[in-house]
């Protein structure tokens, strides 16, 4: 007689959500910078900062701090970083 | 169809290994799999409640669906019984509130491991041991409980080490740390008690801690010198707590506890002096600026940071949390540090009730 | 990733850096929460205890991926 087995993983369901529509140039965007306050993570993004600023003409250059690196951001910082950029760059996950 | 285990049927050949199997599917956490049987699935599946594809929660960082079928399994696997089964969906349920932090808790490079201490009669009625050895093995219930919450948090949260869980060392208490609290030998008002549940609730409590770090003190024969211990466990820069603050767990042993009672300290005594007494200098946290100068911002504001300035362990006695655990015989308590301000420990109610007075395990109803 | 998937799905394009021991764990991520598409710019692991050179060093190497997660360019490595 045949054994049953079973698979004790469930099942991982998501609906595929679609991500933001790309940009062209840069000139005239808003850039947000979001650090997740890991070590580290904001000496690179300050470098990255300067980098970005000397290559493309910003409208405006913002710089958001996460409360805590390890919990997902509070949704108001999220909301205000949609609100204020046009793009936004992020570190780390390490 | 009611009553019955719902999976896609899958089968294997007579005469099969199923403990080999198992181990081949990569469903282990490295100890044999009990191989499940469609009547201990249906067993498990009623102390649950029925309905297999109801939804309990779903695991970080995988966020699998963890559907009282595959608890079910899960639970079987791990060698749990069904009297078992409402302490685990509680502990997990509990663990996937939003300010555990689960997510975190998984991939840490700390050791972190989710510890369940649970109180009331659910333990006894489970067979939970809080008692002699009660963080070691041979009692069915504590073994098994907290293995099934590993065997979730591996194959439904998909927590694997190398892969999502980046512990650098791990602890074995991601084998099973699952205990209950000794209440009967206990002079003190049980844990869940202190947070406003009556004696005759039952809860559990999770934490995500350190391996327990044992505090010997066979000379004291009062409050003060037996705390002291603590004290001397806790002021050390080397664990998480004192680094990234949040809570931490006592665990005191019935000898300590009775000598603590004579005196007639209470809980509240003991927290505020283990709290009052413990703590580092910044100058041990700031490596003495030798690499760079320290600030720390997972210190609170209100610490100074000057080089002789004394950093409590944790901000507040709240941040401790007390119980009387282990055997009778043996002047031995632990110190059990957490993993830091990321995560708050989680209380709950086992079917989900609140509790009388306002609960402030986190310290958030603190002004 | 999740507050990269977060400020993407509200319109946003994110360029989110991880290191190389993260990529995994940031692949399961977007699975779970429904955006494969999000690829993520990849820097070396360590980061937490480089030198202020060699952290220069890396966010030299990942300015072209963050603009090129921007503009859709960026291809899984």
């Amino acid at each position: 007689m045949n054994h049953p087995v079973y698979d004790p993983r469930g099942v991982v369901s998501a609906d595929e959500r679609p991500a933001a529509r790309r940009v062209g140039g840069l000139d005239g965007l808003r850039l947000g910078i979001l650090d997740n306050t890991k070590w580290n993570a904001n000496k690179l993004l300050r470098q990255l900062r300067d980098e970005l600023q000397a290559k493309h003409k910003f409208q405006s250059v913002s710089y958001y701090r996460k409360e805590s690196f390890s919990r997902f951001a509070d949704p108001k910082l999220i909301e205000t970083i949609r609100a204020e950029n046009d793009v936004v760059v992020t570190a780390i996950g390490d | 169809m009611p009553g019955r285990a719902y999976h896609r049927p899958m089968v294997v050949a007579e005469g099969t290994d199923l403990i080999e199997y198992y181990y081949e599917r990569g469903f282990s956490d490295g100890l044999p799999l009990v191989p499940p049987t469609p009547a201990k699935v249906d067993a498990m599946l009623a102390a649950l409640g029925g309905e297999p594809s109801r939804l309990e929660a779903r695991i970080p960082p995988r966020w699998g669906s963890l559907t009282r079928e595959v608890l079910a399994v899960n639970m079987v696997m791990a060698g749990c019984l069904p009297r078992h089964a409402r302490i685990v969906r509680a502990a997990l349920l509990a663990l996937v509130e939003p300010a555990f932090n689960l997510n975190g808790v998984q991939a840490t490079t700390h050791m972190a491991a989710p510890l369940l201490i649970v109180n009331g009669p659910a333990a006894k009625e489970a067979g939970m041991n809080g008692g002699c050895n009660a963080f070691g093995s041979g009692n069915r219930a504590n073994a098994t409980i907290g293995r099934a919450i590993r065997l979730v948090l591996l194959n439904v949260g998909g927590g694997w080490p190398g892969e999502l869980d980046k512990s650098t060392l791990g602890h074995p208490g991601k084998y099973t740390y699952a205990v209950c609290e000794n209440e009967q030998a206990s002079p003190f008002a049980p844990y869940h008690v202190e947070k406003g549940f009556q004696a005759g609730d039952s809860t559990v409590f999770v934490i995500a801690a350190e391996a327990p770090h044992s505090v010997v003190n066979h000379v004291s024969n009062d409050a003060e010198g037996i705390l002291d211990s603590i004290v001397s466990a806790m002021s050390t820069y080397a664990h998480n707590t004192a680094v990234a603050q949040g809570h931490c767990a006592v665990a005191i042993g019935p000898e300590h506890a009775a000598t603590i009672a004579k005196q007639g300290w209470k809980r509240n005594d003991i927290k505020s002096y283990l709290w009052m007494y413990s703590g580092n200098k910044f100058r041990e946290l700031a490596f003495e600026h030798r690499y760079g100068k320290v600030y720390n911002r997972n210190l609170p504001v209100w610490y100074k940071r000057e080089l002789d300035a004394r950093i409590p362990i944790v901000p507040s006695p709240e941040h401790i949390h007390l119980f009387m655990i282990g055997g009778e015989a043996g002047r031995f308590s632990a110190f059990i540090p957490g993993w830091g301000n990321m995560t708050n420990p989680v209380l709950r109610e086992i079917e989900g009730k609140a509790a009388d007075q306002p609960r402030c395990v986190d310290g958030t109803c603190l002004l | 990733m999740h507050d990269g998937i977060s400020l993407e799905s509200l319109g946003v394009p994110t360029a989110v850096i991880v290191t190389t021991e993260f990529v995994r764990e940031a692949k399961v991520q977007r699975a779970a929460l429904g955006m494969n598409a999000l690829v993520p710019v990849v820097i070396a692991h360590p980061l937490s205890s480089l030198t202020d050179e060699e952290i220069h060093a890396r966010a030299a190497k990942a300015l072209p991926d963050v603009v090129a997660a921007w503009q859709g360019k960026l291809g899984e490595g």
